[in-house]
């Protein structure tokens, strides 16, 4: 649910700005969304217009090849991983957009999100071909991703973000750390702290 | 709404005063047919993990009558070297030098339940944690006996927990929003309450007292949320021991990376149990959250 909504600042480069829903509210009521967003949400590029350039949206893992996609995550500098855990991995994910070339049917975007279809999703991997960086195929899956999500009735959408790409996400209508929050990881290196507060 | 935002954690300073005092306690377990027992060697000052004998309260009966008597049954190899601060926002038993005085010092006159302090895990464990086990049993004045009984199975009742969460103060959510969130999860762990009372014939009486879930991938990636106590049963180490076994179990099942989102007040919480803010810089982020 989603009162008083943040408007983000627009990026230089495109013409876009997003508009979370146009309610505004006072803070101490909450106000149930009667129709999804998605049918409000602009994309920074429009699926026609990726067509036109040559690529193509896919949802599911349907011609999807796990090891060009392996080589994605390898080239933006994720560790490389089992397929057969990756194959696993995306059976068991609530929502992935990526972005086909469709001259060499090569993955070149991707991005997926888990969570437990009600209430929560967190957005993983993120990637986009090296050769194809800086035309807009990052925001593209992920606006698309959150559309999805959205479209379902999920509105918790967080990720984890690398430092060096924040102001990626910051357009996108993403907040670091918001009310304090802090993304924690387990760490089973990390000795029980006996020490002070 | 502000609240589904984090892994929403509900701990309070609500423990008895009574503090126990174990110094360097070290624990062992073997597996039995249904439950695990803890053996407890405790030492005054040097534990040594000798053999194994079955836990008896004799030892205490010597210096101090024990009107209640406890059990900590605890499915793990816990080396304690305790902490010895408490934090602030919650106590569990400080357990510091001196048993005896401790025991002397009335620490059984009332129904205390001994704290279980589960630390996080030096070691991956080899033994699998089986799905369901005693986290602590305790005998009270009258006879009754209460098993905290932990599950990874997913057994919760959706009333149940709903009710539970009314009664730690979060907002409604829809009932078949719960139960579709339940079912989604990877793991529901819980705790459930078990009490017997003497002459009863066997009717116990089981109560949903703790819950926290992780969603997954079921290859890489969970996250955990949602981690309850039944402000009753607060103070006592049990949301510890929660989300240490749910940690247990999800590296089991070789899960590496598991994640969380904390809200300022528990970050110190799980930082305790070994989970890391901001590792590396990576920032948690959401997207369009309340103000």
């Amino acid at each position: 649910m989603l009162s008083r909504g943040i408007i983000s600042t627009p990026h230089p480069t495109s013409s876009l700005r997003l508009q979370p829903p146009t309610a505004t509210v006072p803070r101490n009521v909450t106000v149930s969304l009667s129709r999804p967003l998605h049918s409000d949400y602009p994309l920074s590029i429009s699926d026609s217009v990726l067509e036109s350039r040559g690529f193509a949206l896919r949802r599911s893992v349907e011609g999807l090849d796990l090891d060009e996609l392996n080589g994605v995550f390898v080239a933006v500098g994720f560790p490389r991983r089992d397929p057969d855990k990756i194959r696993l991995a995306l059976e068991h994910t609530e929502s992935m957009v990526w972005v086909e070339q469709r001259r060499t049917r090569r993955a070149v975007a991707f991005a997926r999100a888990t969570g437990d279809g009600v209430f929560n999703a967190i957005i993983w991997d993120v990637v986009v071909d090296p050769s194809f960086q800086g035309i807009g195929l990052g925001k593209a899956v992920v606006e698309r991703i959150i559309q999805d999500l959205v479209g379902k009735g999920i509105s918790n959408i967080a990720l984890y973000s690398e430092p060096r790409v924040l102001g990626f996400y910051r357009p996108l209508g993403f907040v670091a750390d918001p009310d304090g929050i802090r993304g924690m990881v387990y760490s089973r290196k990390q000795k029980k702290k006996t020490g002070p507060l | 709404m502000w609240w589904s935002r984090k892994t929403h954690t509900q701990i309070h300073a609500s423990s008895p005063s009574r503090q126990v005092s174990l110094n360097n306690l070290t624990v062992g377990w073997t597996r039995h047919k249904a439950s695990f027992t803890l053996k407890m060697l405790t030492l005054i000052h040097n534990a040594i993990p000798s053999s194994f004998s079955s836990f008896s309260v004799s030892p205490f009966h010597a210096n101090y009558h024990l009107s209640s008597q406890t059990q900590l049954l605890v499915p793990s190899n816990l080396n304690c070297p305790f902490s010895t601060t408490a934090t602030r926002k919650f106590r569990t038993f400080q357990l510091k030098a001196g048993f005896w005085e401790s025991i002397k010092s009335g620490f059984t006159k009332t129904n205390t339940t001994q704290v279980i302090d589960p630390q996080s895990i030096d070691e991956e464990d080899e033994e699998p944690l089986p799905q369901e086990f005693v986290l602590v049993k305790k005998t009270e004045l009258d006879g009754t006996v209460e098993q905290i009984i932990f599950s990874s199975g997913g057994d919760v009742d959706v009333y149940d927990l709903q009710a539970l969460c009314d009664k730690v103060g979060w907002p409604r959510r829809p009932l078949s929003k719960l139960a579709a969130a339940l079912k989604n999860s990877y793991i529901v762990a819980s705790l459930h309450s078990i009490r017997k009372s003497p002459g009863s014939e066997g009717n116990e009486q089981k109560r949903l007292i703790g819950m926290a879930r992780a969603t997954s991938d079921h290859a890489f990636n969970a996250t955990i949320w949602d981690v309850v106590v039944d402000p009753g049963y607060q103070g006592q180490g049990l949301g510890k021991a929660l989300v240490e076994k749910l940690i247990r179990t999800l590296l089991q099942r070789d899960i590496g990376n598991i994640t969380l989102f904390a809200d300022g007040q528990v970050v110190e919480f799980y930082g305790n149990l070994g989970f890391q803010a901001d590792p590396e810089g990576i920032k948690g982020m959401f997207w369009y959250p309340n103000n």
